[in-house]
């Protein structure tokens, strides 16, 4: 951060320092470009302004917004999780289960939480005590999560769930939905943990520079472990609030979401290398693919096209992220 | 520390326990199938893990460098797509044959640029493009497939030479050139020390970024290969043709030794990988254990080889 507060002096010399200091955010320029996008939307797409459209704008991207939280928090460790598209469909199904014999709201959402919970320590436990890399350790249960949904359920898919179980997706509170102030809370909540706790603060460490956080003491693997058990907690909140959207469960839930939600937290200006991002960062970039799936209905681009515009913006958000550290590196300091 | 004997025993112990855990497969299914055992099973079986060797040759190398490549699979729905699309408006079929050619080694030049000019982490390029290929293919396709090829281009994928499937012979050929490209050539040395350490090799005059360049480009070659093999034996171009193939490509080398960490990992380990991830597909798919299981075997396969892995590599040490 302080390399980063360096950069710029002499071209905003002269701005406010509050106004630098808000540039300097890791989520300032998917903000600008959200907002940019957005105007445009206004003049070219019919019905973007709509308040209906523009609440289920955010409301569409609320299961990935909740997982993104929880998988910024370990590409901020320095980690990736790329399991996270099975994994919500297993606590799906577990929610989805639970709810269909039991009924109501909490017995499922702990179901949903439990799953999520051990699938995300095995992930955790395999990468800091198995020292697998995370990537083949995520794209491993990735698959055996899938195969395991399939196992399970032998292809049977949910449908009946009473509606007390599906709370969390129906409802809305003085005209706002409940998912959407689910996403407030829990980004208010993340942030929060994430910038005055102990562990929050390890976070950047570890991501930032491992062996130094080490050499100062403290426990990387404890640190990396937490950050994927959130991945899990988030997870099952996200299949409760994902079952009471959909009102049933599929066997292919939450597929191809784990792109969706890398694609969320490095374009939102989460460093893939680590140690550099907010939770505010993964929302916007949440918010901007939902944006831009919205837009591009609104604009009659036909669906197929939808896995290349993501692509794209992948790419287009790590290659700015790639310039912006040699930049960095260039400037005398 | 030790003598350089030791190390040398050890390492002839990895490729022996995954030939007794091949042995022990053979045993299993051929007890599960009374089908299984035999050597027309045996050359059809290998007529489905050629695509996935091919790619996995490639693989391999960039494996060593410490790199990956995720999007071999949307890459091989690309090739598809670009070659049965082009073909059906109206291209000759040699022409689109190229041309799918062409699209498999802009694709991996593609992969590269991010990797070599912007320093990116090949995880995250090849998870970008894994989506705009895969994307690529399904808007240009319109979801869409195509089937009705000329006779002759059965030949790529259906030929048999007496009981031997042609693919069978590319394969071998293949093999052969790439091992002898890393185990016999100055070029497999840089594989090697680029992999081991990247900035020590930059520092000692080898060329990282135009090795690293022809690695993408060359698997993006293998990928093209091995879509219009797939291309010809299922007789359709279709935009979801290879998907997973990462998955069966990364576990084989993975089995086969190649350390995900770069520096180690040799052509005969991942053909070993291959073959035994061939031999567990066909024989539960002859056992009848439904494709769902198999995800889910291949998925733990995956973790499990991995961590084995480097249990023999800290035994080694």
């Amino acid at each position: 951060m302080s390399k980063a507060a360096a950069m710029p002096r002499s071209e905003t010399g002269r701005m406010p320092a509050g106004v630098r200091t808000l540039l300097l955010r890791p989520e300032a320029p998917a903000l600008i470009f959200l907002v940019l996008l957005a105007i445009v939307l206004a003049f070219s797409a019919e019905g973007f302004l709509d308040p209906a459209n523009l609440e289920d704008n955010i409301a569409r991207v609320v299961v990935l917004g909740v997982i993104a939280l929880g998988v910024n928090q370990v590409v901020l460790s320095g980690e990736i999780d790329i399991s996270v598209g099975s994994m919500l469909g297993l606590c799906a199904f577990a929610v989805g289960a639970v709810g269909e014999s039991q009924g109501g709201l909490i017995l499922p959402l702990l179901a949903g939480i439990g799953t999520g919970v051990v699938a995300g320590s095995v992930n955790g436990a395999l990468v800091t005590l198995g020292r697998i890399p995370s990537i083949i350790v995520t794209l491993g249960m990735l698959y055996a999560l899938r195969g395991m949904i399939l196992v399970i359920t032998g292809g049977r898919w949910i449908t009946n769930i009473p509606s007390d179980t599906r709370a969390l997706g129906l409802q809305s509170v003085a005209g706002v939905s409940v998912p959407v102030i689910i996403l407030v809370v829990l980004l208010v909540v993340v942030e929060l943990i994430s910038r005055n706790s102990t562990w929050g603060r390890n976070v950047f460490a570890v991501g930032g520079n491992r062996r130094a956080a080490r050499f100062a003491g403290l426990s990387a693997g404890r640190t990396r472990f937490l950050a994927f058990v959130l991945v899990g907690v988030l997870t099952g909140i996200a299949a409760a609030i994902y079952v009471g959207r959909a009102g049933g469960v599929q066997t292919n839930a939450g597929q191809g979401l784990e792109l969706q939600v890398v694609a969320a937290v490095v374009v939102g200006g989460t460093s893939i290398s680590g140690g550099r991002g907010s939770s505010v960062a993964a929302i916007t970039g949440a918010v901007l693919i939902g944006v831009i799936l919205n837009g591009l209905v609104l604009l009659d681009v036909p669906a197929e096209w939808q896995s290349a515009m993501l692509g794209a913006l992948i790419l287009l958000a790590i290659s700015t992220d790639a310039l912006r550290r040699r930049l960095l590196r260039e400037q005398p300091s | 520390m030790i003598s350089a004997a030791v190390p040398r025993r050890l390492k002839l112990s990895r490729e022996l326990v995954l030939l007794a855990i091949l042995v022990a497969l053979v045993i299993a299914l051929s007890l599960m199938s009374p089908v299984f055992l035999t050597i027309s099973n045996f050359l059809n079986t290998s007529r489905f893990f050629v695509e996935i060797g091919l790619v996995a040759l490639g693989m391999t190398l960039i494996i060593i460098t410490g790199g990956i490549d995720l999007s071999v699979g949307a890459g091989l729905g690309l090739v598809s797509v670009a070659l049965g699309f082009t073909f059906k408006a109206g291209l000759p079929l040699p022409l689109a044959l190229f041309l799918g050619v062409g699209v498999g080694l802009a694709g991996g030049y593609f992969n590269s640029l991010f990797i070599t000019k912007l320093d990116l982490h090949p995880l995250v390029v090849t998870l970008g493009t894994l989506a705009l290929y895969r994307g690529l293919a399904l808007g240009l396709s319109r979801a869409d497939a195509v089937s009705n090829f000329p006779g002759w281009f059965a030949y790529f994928g259906q030929f048999y030479l007496g009981a031997v499937p042609g693919q069978l012979i590319v394969f071998i050929v293949a093999v052969a050139i790439v091992w002898v490209l890393l185990a016999r050539t100055r070029y497999g040395r840089y594989v090697y020390a680029i992999g081991n350490n990247e900035q020590a090799a930059h520092f000692s005059g080898v060329p990282v970024a135009r090795v690293k360049t022809a690695l993408y480009v060359g698997t993006g070659l293998l990928v093209a290969l091995a879509a219009i093999i797939y291309t010809s034996r299922v007789s359709t171009a279709r935009a979801d043709s290879g998907t997973g193939l990462e998955l069966d490509v990364i576990s084989a080398v993975v089995l086969g030794g190649a350390s995900i960490y770069g520096g180690s990992g040799t052509i005969a380990g991942t053909v070993l990988g291959v073959v035994i991830i061939a031999t567990l597909r066909n024989g539960l798919t002859l056992a009848a254990v439904a494709t769902t299981y198999q995800v889910l075997i291949l998925g733990l396969l995956l973790i499990v080889a991995v961590f084995l892995n480097e249990f023999f590599r800290k035994t080694e040490e």
